[in-house]
């Protein structure tokens, strides 16, 4: 679906992206994570045609973004950075009049209002004024404009950003539904939305790719399968005894909670996972209330990537 | 294309009249253009020739001062404010092109202008009806055209200059005052030079570049396929630029 070739762009005397190249298939949900001023807004911007790079090519499902621009245009949804949108219009105005100048022609829009307005949970603000809405209700209007004329690649540039937890879940499970039908670059700082709603990522550190996975290559990588958090109910000194047969578990940390339960930190062998250890626990006769893999890895490892001292 | 063109026209009038400042400016010119008409009566009444009367109606000095100050405060918001919001993004991402998205706010900004001129019309109906009852003196349709002629161009070229400031930043104020400081002082600069006595190039350059000399000559009826031509050329290369503008910022 995406094919990019060594870009570059240079903003006066900052280089702000340099030598990226990456492909994307159809249907794949891929997050391109960075700190701030990775230069993940340059490398949307350009992807959705706004931006030109100064070196390289963007094929998008095969037309070139500067030869075919209007071709490409034609094929992406694009929600920017802070979702702008006009404050003094109403919501129902604002998604037909998107639908108009992209194309969408006279007998669809009413279809695909209707569509859109019901994914991103709008029919019941379709005539109030954009400006007197909640950021969370602009997100999804962005969002909802972004699918009005049904592209084939959603390119969405923190798509979460300023909303509260509850408006977050809500635009992820809009992202993981949308991934469903669409081909999906998400841009965020993030790194849970990462490991929420994308199957691969590219991570960019001072306008490079410096690493590049699946999440759970990333996952694997940080032998995160094999770091396990379990919360037990057994005496410490009996545990002690236990755990001195099994040969394949290392225990990391140990907590004794105010309820007398085991907090436990296990790093296993290779070989063994999270199953392992709910069978060993049921075969020991343990009370187990809580048994996840250790996500502060996960972190750990997008962060080593981001400091250059991890990738693929 | 011609859908999407109206579409995109329809929105910019509706913001143009969102916004209380339109209603400002519309009040505050046609103040000035029932000041220009009481005076044109006063003078028919004092016995004054209609043709040399009627040239109040385009050419009195407050319209003509005016203007310079009104159409920067239309057209700073034209592209300013789509920068600001960040809106720019969110239309320059869809199939439409930068040519369709200037000239629909050109055109929106210059449908505005003919509204400020509407009164005039009027007058000169009402003027056309009193000539009538009177059976003396018949309006010249000449005069009229060569009038509205020079209103059309002229207004071409301001807001073309307007559109254009509004390109180069994301403050409308800014905008604004840009779009002031060129056209009075062009105005100024040229009516100045038109009237130097010591330099006959001088003279001869500002009486060929002014505005003021050119808007006195329509209103006698002198349409010079010169002057339509300099401020048609002003206009097409200024709404270039502001397009180039917009590619450039995007390169």
């Amino acid at each position: 679906m995406i094919r990019v070739e060594a870009i570059s762009k240079q903003f006066v005397d900052v280089q702000a992206l340099h030598q990226v190249s990456f492909e994307v298939g159809a249907n794949e949900v891929v997050g391109f994570l960075g700190p701030n001023g990775a230069g993940k807004t340059t490398l949307m911007r350009m992807l959705s045609g706004f931006l030109m790079p100064d070196e390289g090519s963007i094929e998008v499902a095969g037309f070139d973004s500067i030869m075919d621009s209007q071709e490409v245009k034609r094929r992406i949804g694009y929600l920017p950075e802070y979702c702008p949108l006009y404050p003094e219009m109403r919501v129902d105005e604002f998604l037909k009049y998107r639908a108009v100048i992209k194309g969408v022609l006279g007998r669809r829009i009413r279809d695909r209002l209707q569509t859109v307005k019901m994914q991103c949970g709008l029919e019941q603000v379709g005539r109030r004024i954009i400006g007197q809405l909640s950021k969370g209700y602009r997100q999804r209007i962005g969002l909802a404009d972004a699918l009005i004329h049904e592209p084939e690649l959603l390119i969405l540039d923190e798509p979460t950003v300023g909303l509260d937890p509850h408006q977050i879940r809500q635009v992820r499970s809009l992202i993981k539904e949308l991934a469903k039908e669409h081909t999906v670059l998400i841009s965020t700082h993030i790194m849970q939305e990462v490991d929420a709603v994308c199957e691969r990522v590219l991570v960019i550190r001072s306008g490079e790719v410096v690493a590049a996975n699946t999440v759970d290559g990333f996952r694997r990588d940080a032998s995160l399968d094999r770091s396990v958090i379990i919360e037990i109910q057994c005496e410490a000194s009996a545990f002690n005894t236990l755990i001195e047969s099994v040969t394949w578990i290392d225990v990391v940390g140990v907590d004794v909670l105010t309820d007398d339960w085991l907090r436990l930190d296990l790093s296993l062998q290779e070989g063994y996972s999270a199953e392992s250890v709910f069978v060993w626990a049921a075969e020991s006769n343990l009370a187990l209330r809580l048994l996840q893999t250790n996500e502060s890895s996960l972190e750990e490892a997008f962060v080593a990537a981001m400091d250059g001292k991890a990738g693929s | 294309m011609i859908r999407t063109f109206m579409c995109l026209l329809k929105r910019e009038l509706r913001v143009l009249f969102y916004t209380p400042l339109a209603y400002a400016v519309l009040f505050f010119f046609w103040l000035l253009s029932g000041l220009n008409f009481f005076w044109l009566l006063q003078q028919l009444a004092d016995g004054e020739r209609l043709t040399m009367a009627l040239q109040l109606l385009f050419n009195g000095p407050l319209l003509t001062f005016s203007l310079p100050v009104v159409v920067p405060l239309v057209t700073m918001r034209l592209i300013a404010e789509e920068r600001r919001l960040g809106t720019l993004e969110a239309v320059l991402t869809t199939p439409i092109s930068e040519i369709q998205f200037v000239i629909a706010k050109f055109v929106s900004a210059f449908i505005f202008y003919l509204i400020l001129w509407l009164p005039a019309l009027i007058y000169c109906g009402v003027i056309h009806s009193l000539c009538l009852t009177q059976d003396v003196v018949f309006l010249d349709v000449g005069v009229l055209v060569a009038s509205f002629t020079g209103v059309i161009v002229i207004g071409l070229f301001y807001n073309a200059v307007g559109l254009l400031m509004s390109a180069f930043t994301t403050n409308q104020v800014v905008a604004a005052i840009a779009g002031f400081a060129v056209l009075f002082g062009s105005l100024l600069l040229f009516m100045l030079m038109g009237y130097s006595t010591q330099y006959e190039v001088i003279r001869n350059l500002g009486q060929f570049f002014s505005t003021f000399t050119h808007m006195l000559d329509f209103s006698r009826g002198v349409i010079d396929s010169r002057v339509v031509l300099l401020y048609l050329g002003n206009c097409i290369w200024l709404i270039y630029t502001t397009i180039r503008i917009l590619e450039w910022k995007r390169s």
